[in-house]
Protein backbone atom coordinates (compact mmCIF):
# COMPACT_ATOMS: atom_id res chain seq x y z
CA UNK A 1 0.00 0.00 0.00
CA UNK A 2 1.78 3.40 -1.31
CA UNK A 3 -0.96 5.51 -1.69
CA UNK A 4 -2.38 7.52 0.70
CA UNK A 5 -5.65 6.99 -0.61
CA UNK A 6 -6.32 3.34 -0.08
CA UNK A 7 -4.98 3.41 3.63
CA UNK A 8 -7.64 2.04 6.08
CA UNK A 9 -8.20 3.00 9.72
CA UNK A 10 -7.81 -0.08 12.41
CA UNK A 11 -11.49 -0.47 13.89
CA UNK A 12 -10.03 0.11 17.28
CA UNK A 13 -8.36 3.20 16.68
CA UNK A 14 -12.29 4.25 14.91
CA UNK A 15 -13.94 3.15 18.28
CA UNK A 16 -11.51 4.77 20.41
CA UNK A 17 -11.88 8.56 19.12
CA UNK A 18 -15.34 7.97 18.58
CA UNK A 19 -15.74 7.18 22.78
CA UNK A 20 -13.72 10.33 22.79
CA UNK A 21 -15.70 12.30 20.48
CA UNK A 22 -19.18 11.46 22.31
CA UNK A 23 -18.68 11.24 25.73
CA UNK A 24 -17.71 15.18 24.93
CA UNK A 25 -20.74 15.26 23.21
CA UNK A 26 -22.87 14.32 25.87
CA UNK A 27 -20.91 16.55 28.18
CA UNK A 28 -21.85 19.42 25.68
CA UNK A 29 -18.43 20.41 24.97
CA UNK A 30 -16.37 18.97 21.94
CA UNK A 31 -13.07 20.30 21.74
CA UNK A 32 -11.67 20.54 18.13
CA UNK A 33 -9.01 18.21 18.77
CA UNK A 34 -11.67 15.19 19.51
CA UNK A 35 -13.28 16.31 16.35
CA UNK A 36 -10.82 16.52 14.17
CA UNK A 37 -8.98 13.11 15.53
CA UNK A 38 -12.88 11.27 14.73
CA UNK A 39 -13.34 12.58 11.41
CA UNK A 40 -9.42 11.69 10.74
CA UNK A 41 -10.35 8.29 11.49
CA UNK A 42 -13.77 8.67 9.78
CA UNK A 43 -12.42 9.64 6.58
CA UNK A 44 -9.69 6.35 6.36
CA UNK A 45 -12.84 3.97 6.95
CA UNK A 46 -13.96 1.28 4.96
CA UNK A 47 -17.04 2.18 4.86
CA UNK A 48 -18.71 5.43 2.26
CA UNK A 49 -21.19 6.53 5.68
CA UNK A 50 -18.63 7.00 7.51
CA UNK A 51 -16.28 8.85 5.45
CA UNK A 52 -19.59 10.85 4.87
CA UNK A 53 -19.85 11.67 8.19
CA UNK A 54 -16.36 12.44 8.75
CA UNK A 55 -16.67 14.72 5.93
CA UNK A 56 -19.67 17.05 7.38
CA UNK A 57 -17.44 17.06 10.67
CA UNK A 58 -14.26 18.53 8.65
CA UNK A 59 -16.60 20.97 7.17
CA UNK A 60 -17.64 22.12 10.88
CA UNK A 61 -14.62 21.84 11.76
CA UNK A 62 -13.40 24.23 8.36
CA UNK A 63 -16.00 27.01 9.47
CA UNK A 64 -15.57 27.18 13.20
CA UNK A 65 -11.42 26.95 13.38
CA UNK A 66 -9.57 28.62 11.08
CA UNK A 67 -6.17 27.84 12.49
CA UNK A 68 -6.81 24.26 11.55
CA UNK A 69 -7.73 25.14 7.54
CA UNK A 70 -5.03 23.35 6.08
CA UNK A 71 -5.29 20.17 7.91
CA UNK A 72 -9.44 20.47 7.10
CA UNK A 73 -8.91 20.88 3.46
CA UNK A 74 -6.49 18.05 2.71
CA UNK A 75 -8.67 15.57 4.76
CA UNK A 76 -11.84 17.24 3.04
CA UNK A 77 -10.21 16.25 0.08
CA UNK A 78 -9.16 12.64 0.78
CA UNK A 79 -12.17 11.64 2.15
CA UNK A 80 -13.96 13.05 -0.87
CA UNK A 81 -11.81 11.12 -3.22
CA UNK A 82 -12.40 7.82 -1.44
CA UNK A 83 -15.50 8.14 -1.62
CA UNK A 84 -15.14 8.92 -5.93
CA UNK A 85 -16.40 12.07 -5.49
CA UNK A 86 -13.47 13.38 -7.60
CA UNK A 87 -14.65 17.12 -8.48
CA UNK A 88 -14.84 18.17 -5.29
CA UNK A 89 -11.41 16.51 -4.06
CA UNK A 90 -9.92 18.34 -7.05
CA UNK A 91 -11.74 21.61 -5.39
CA UNK A 92 -10.25 21.15 -1.95
CA UNK A 93 -6.85 20.47 -3.43
CA UNK A 94 -7.36 23.41 -5.24
CA UNK A 95 -7.75 25.45 -2.75
CA UNK A 96 -5.29 24.74 -0.76
CA UNK A 97 -2.50 24.87 -3.37
CA UNK A 98 -3.87 28.42 -3.58
CA UNK A 99 -2.41 29.32 -0.31
CA UNK A 100 0.75 26.67 -0.47
CA UNK A 101 1.24 26.30 -4.07
CA UNK A 102 4.47 24.35 -3.96
CA UNK A 103 3.29 21.90 -1.20
CA UNK A 104 5.02 18.06 -2.02
CA UNK A 105 2.66 16.42 0.36
CA UNK A 106 -0.45 17.96 -1.64
CA UNK A 107 1.04 18.06 -4.79
CA UNK A 108 1.39 14.16 -4.63
CA UNK A 109 -2.41 13.77 -3.56
CA UNK A 110 -3.38 15.91 -6.51
CA UNK A 111 -1.34 13.58 -9.19
CA UNK A 112 -2.99 10.30 -6.91
CA UNK A 113 -6.35 11.91 -7.54
CA UNK A 114 -5.95 12.69 -11.20
CA UNK A 115 -4.83 9.15 -11.69
CA UNK A 116 -7.55 7.58 -10.28
CA UNK A 117 -10.35 10.11 -12.41
CA UNK A 118 -8.22 9.07 -15.61
CA UNK A 119 -8.29 5.43 -14.65
CA UNK A 120 -12.09 5.27 -13.88
CA UNK A 121 -12.96 7.37 -16.46
CA UNK A 122 -10.87 4.90 -19.23
CA UNK A 123 -12.73 2.24 -17.48
CA UNK A 124 -15.83 3.68 -18.13
CA UNK A 125 -15.48 4.48 -22.07
CA UNK A 126 -14.13 0.68 -22.06
CA UNK A 127 -17.68 -0.62 -20.55
CA UNK A 128 -19.30 1.55 -22.33
CA UNK A 129 -17.66 0.43 -25.77
CA UNK A 130 -17.82 -3.49 -24.45
CA UNK A 131 -21.52 -2.87 -24.59
CA UNK A 132 -21.92 -0.98 -27.85
CA UNK A 133 -20.33 -4.22 -29.01
CA UNK A 134 -22.95 -6.17 -27.11
CA UNK A 135 -25.77 -4.06 -28.51
CA UNK A 136 -24.34 -4.54 -32.09
CA UNK A 137 -23.88 -7.98 -31.64
CA UNK A 138 -27.51 -8.26 -30.49
CA UNK A 139 -29.11 -6.44 -33.43
CA UNK A 140 -27.04 -8.67 -35.63
CA UNK A 141 -28.72 -11.46 -33.99
CA UNK B 1 10.70 24.68 11.91
CA UNK B 2 10.61 20.70 11.80
CA UNK B 3 13.25 18.49 12.65
CA UNK B 4 13.28 17.55 8.86
CA UNK B 5 11.58 14.29 9.01
CA UNK B 6 9.80 14.36 5.17
CA UNK B 7 13.20 15.87 4.29
CA UNK B 8 15.19 13.22 4.87
CA UNK B 9 12.67 11.06 3.23
CA UNK B 10 12.86 13.00 -0.10
CA UNK B 11 16.15 12.96 0.20
CA UNK B 12 16.33 9.31 0.27
CA UNK B 13 13.34 8.34 -2.22
CA UNK B 14 13.98 10.97 -4.45
CA UNK B 15 17.92 12.26 -3.84
CA UNK B 16 16.92 15.88 -3.91
CA UNK B 17 16.56 18.45 -1.09
CA UNK B 18 13.33 20.00 -0.65
CA UNK B 19 14.32 23.72 0.73
CA UNK B 20 10.48 24.63 1.31
CA UNK B 21 9.47 22.07 3.66
CA UNK B 22 6.04 22.67 5.59
CA UNK B 23 4.44 20.74 8.08
CA UNK B 24 3.28 16.97 6.90
CA UNK B 25 -0.45 16.94 7.74
CA UNK B 26 -0.94 13.41 8.92
CA UNK B 27 0.85 10.46 7.62
CA UNK B 28 2.89 10.86 4.18
CA UNK B 29 4.25 7.69 2.62
CA UNK B 30 7.48 7.22 0.71
CA UNK B 31 9.02 3.91 -0.71
CA UNK B 32 11.89 2.82 -2.04
CA UNK B 33 13.33 -0.23 -3.25
CA UNK B 34 16.88 -1.47 -2.07
CA UNK B 35 19.10 -4.47 -2.04
CA UNK B 36 20.58 -6.09 0.98
CA UNK B 37 22.74 -9.16 0.51
CA UNK B 38 21.42 -9.51 -2.52
CA UNK B 39 17.68 -9.30 -1.95
CA UNK B 40 15.49 -6.70 -3.10
CA UNK B 41 13.70 -5.36 -0.85
CA UNK B 42 10.54 -2.41 -0.69
CA UNK B 43 10.87 -0.60 2.28
CA UNK B 44 7.68 1.36 2.27
CA UNK B 45 8.32 4.30 5.10
CA UNK B 46 5.57 6.13 6.85
CA UNK B 47 6.19 9.95 7.63
CA UNK B 48 4.49 10.93 10.87
CA UNK B 49 3.39 14.71 10.95
CA UNK B 50 5.33 16.08 14.58
CA UNK B 51 2.90 18.19 15.55
CA UNK B 52 1.52 17.87 18.68
CA UNK B 53 -2.67 17.96 17.69
CA UNK B 54 -1.20 14.61 15.15
CA UNK B 55 0.27 12.95 17.77
CA UNK B 56 -2.54 10.74 19.10
CA UNK B 57 -3.59 9.28 15.77
CA UNK B 58 -0.15 8.88 14.24
CA UNK B 59 0.76 6.79 17.46
CA UNK B 60 -1.34 4.16 15.57
CA UNK B 61 1.10 4.02 12.49
CA UNK B 62 4.36 2.57 15.03
CA UNK B 63 2.41 -0.74 15.76
CA UNK B 64 3.59 -3.24 13.22
CA UNK B 65 6.92 -1.19 12.22
CA UNK B 66 9.82 -3.18 11.53
CA UNK B 67 12.39 -0.43 12.56
CA UNK B 68 11.71 3.34 13.30
CA UNK B 69 13.50 6.39 12.75
CA UNK B 70 14.11 9.00 15.39
CA UNK B 71 15.06 12.26 14.03
CA UNK B 72 16.09 15.63 16.05
CA UNK B 73 17.66 18.98 15.14
CA UNK B 74 21.05 19.33 16.54
CA UNK B 75 20.75 22.52 16.41
CA UNK B 76 17.51 23.07 18.49
CA UNK B 77 18.34 21.77 21.91
CA UNK B 78 14.71 21.27 23.08
CA UNK B 79 14.08 18.54 20.12
CA UNK B 80 16.81 16.76 21.58
CA UNK B 81 15.42 17.32 25.09
CA UNK B 82 11.71 15.80 23.52
CA UNK B 83 13.91 12.60 22.33
CA UNK B 84 12.91 10.36 25.54
CA UNK B 85 9.35 10.66 25.67
CA UNK B 86 9.54 9.98 21.51
CA UNK B 87 11.44 6.75 22.60
CA UNK B 88 8.98 5.76 25.22
CA UNK B 89 5.91 5.87 23.16
CA UNK B 90 7.94 3.97 20.26
CA UNK B 91 9.17 1.07 22.72
CA UNK B 92 5.33 0.83 23.73
CA UNK B 93 3.86 0.93 20.85
CA UNK B 94 6.45 -1.67 19.00
CA UNK B 95 7.89 -4.89 19.13
CA UNK B 96 10.58 -5.84 21.41
CA UNK B 97 12.47 -6.49 17.86
CA UNK B 98 11.63 -3.28 16.18
CA UNK B 99 15.11 -1.17 15.36
CA UNK B 100 14.79 1.89 16.10
CA UNK B 101 17.77 4.46 14.71
CA UNK B 102 18.15 7.97 16.10
CA UNK B 103 19.19 10.78 13.43
CA UNK B 104 20.88 14.43 14.38
CA UNK B 105 19.28 15.75 11.50
CA UNK B 106 20.69 19.29 9.63
CA UNK B 107 24.70 18.35 10.29
CA UNK B 108 25.44 20.43 7.49
CA UNK B 109 24.54 23.47 10.21
CA UNK B 110 27.74 22.73 12.31
CA UNK B 111 28.19 26.59 13.25
CA UNK B 112 24.96 26.61 14.84
CA UNK B 113 25.25 23.40 17.06
CA UNK B 114 23.30 23.17 20.16
CA UNK B 115 23.60 19.10 21.02
CA UNK B 116 26.96 17.61 21.28
CA UNK B 117 27.97 14.58 18.57
CA UNK B 118 29.15 12.94 21.82
CA UNK B 119 25.90 13.32 24.10
CA UNK B 120 23.68 12.33 21.50
CA UNK B 121 25.87 9.07 20.71
CA UNK B 122 25.57 8.21 24.95
CA UNK B 123 21.83 8.84 24.79
CA UNK B 124 21.74 6.44 22.11
CA UNK B 125 24.07 3.79 23.71
CA UNK B 126 22.29 4.02 26.73
CA UNK B 127 19.37 3.12 25.40
CA UNK B 128 20.14 0.66 22.76
CA UNK B 129 19.71 2.62 19.62
CA UNK B 130 21.30 3.70 16.12
CA UNK B 131 23.13 6.64 15.78
CA UNK B 132 23.86 8.99 13.46
CA UNK B 133 24.28 12.94 12.23
CA UNK B 134 22.71 13.59 9.08
CA UNK B 135 22.28 16.12 6.54
CA UNK B 136 19.18 15.78 4.84
CA UNK B 137 19.98 19.35 2.97
CA UNK B 138 23.65 17.69 1.10
CA UNK B 139 22.57 14.11 2.05
CA UNK B 140 25.49 13.21 4.26
CA UNK B 141 24.51 9.66 6.04
CA UNK B 142 20.78 9.77 4.34
CA UNK B 143 21.48 6.64 2.35
CA UNK B 144 23.56 5.04 5.24
CA UNK B 145 20.83 5.78 7.92
CA UNK B 146 17.98 3.98 5.89
CA UNK B 147 20.21 0.98 4.89
CA UNK B 148 21.42 0.71 7.79
CA UNK B 149 17.81 0.45 9.64
CA UNK B 150 17.07 -2.03 6.57
CA UNK B 151 20.34 -4.48 7.02
CA UNK B 152 19.80 -4.53 10.89
CA UNK B 153 16.03 -5.40 10.28
CA UNK B 154 17.06 -8.11 7.73
CA UNK B 155 19.71 -9.58 10.11
CA UNK B 156 16.97 -9.75 12.96
CA UNK B 157 14.69 -11.91 10.51
CA UNK B 158 17.89 -14.17 9.88
CA UNK B 159 18.72 -14.71 13.65
CA UNK B 160 15.27 -15.39 13.69
CA UNK B 161 14.76 -12.77 16.02
CA UNK B 162 11.96 -11.33 14.10
CA UNK B 163 9.36 -13.69 13.32
CA UNK B 164 7.67 -13.14 9.73
CA UNK B 165 4.70 -14.87 10.57
CA UNK B 166 4.13 -12.56 13.81
CA UNK B 167 1.08 -10.18 12.87
CA UNK B 168 2.72 -7.06 13.59
CA UNK B 169 6.34 -8.12 12.07
CA UNK B 170 6.23 -5.04 9.69
CA UNK B 171 7.56 -7.56 7.10
CA UNK B 172 6.05 -9.36 4.52
CA UNK B 173 7.81 -11.93 2.47
CA UNK B 174 6.79 -12.28 -1.43
CA UNK B 175 8.23 -15.76 -3.03
CA UNK B 176 10.02 -14.52 -6.27
CA UNK B 177 7.66 -15.21 -9.46
CA UNK B 178 9.13 -15.26 -12.76
CA UNK B 179 9.26 -11.41 -14.40
CA UNK B 180 9.05 -10.23 -10.27
CA UNK B 181 11.67 -9.10 -7.78
CA UNK B 182 11.75 -10.35 -4.56
CA UNK B 183 10.30 -8.06 -2.53
CA UNK B 184 9.89 -8.01 1.77
CA UNK B 185 8.89 -5.11 2.77
CA UNK B 186 10.36 -4.21 6.49
CA UNK B 187 8.48 -0.77 7.09
CA UNK B 188 10.63 1.68 8.42
CA UNK B 189 9.03 4.23 9.67
CA UNK B 190 10.37 7.73 9.81
CA UNK B 191 9.25 8.88 13.78
CA UNK B 192 9.31 11.98 15.05
CA UNK B 193 10.88 14.22 17.49
CA UNK B 194 10.06 18.15 17.49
Amino acid sequence: MDDVLDEVVSSEDLQKFEKVFHEQLHQGKVTHKAQFEYAWCLVRSKYPTDIRKGILLLKELFNSHPEGKRDYLFYLAIGNARIKEYNKASHYVKSFLEIEPANQQVLALERQINKRMEKEGLLEIAFCSSDECRCRRSSLL
Amino acid sequence: MGVGKSCLLHQFTEKKFMADCPHTIGVEFGTRIIEVAGQKIKLQIWDTAGQERFRAVTRSYYRGAAGALMVYDITRRSTYNHLSSWLTDTRNLTNPSTVIFLIGNKSDLDGQRDVTYEEAKQFADENGLMFVEASAKTGQNVEEAFLETAKKIYQSIQDGRLDLNAAESGVQHKPASPGRPLAAPPAARDNCAC
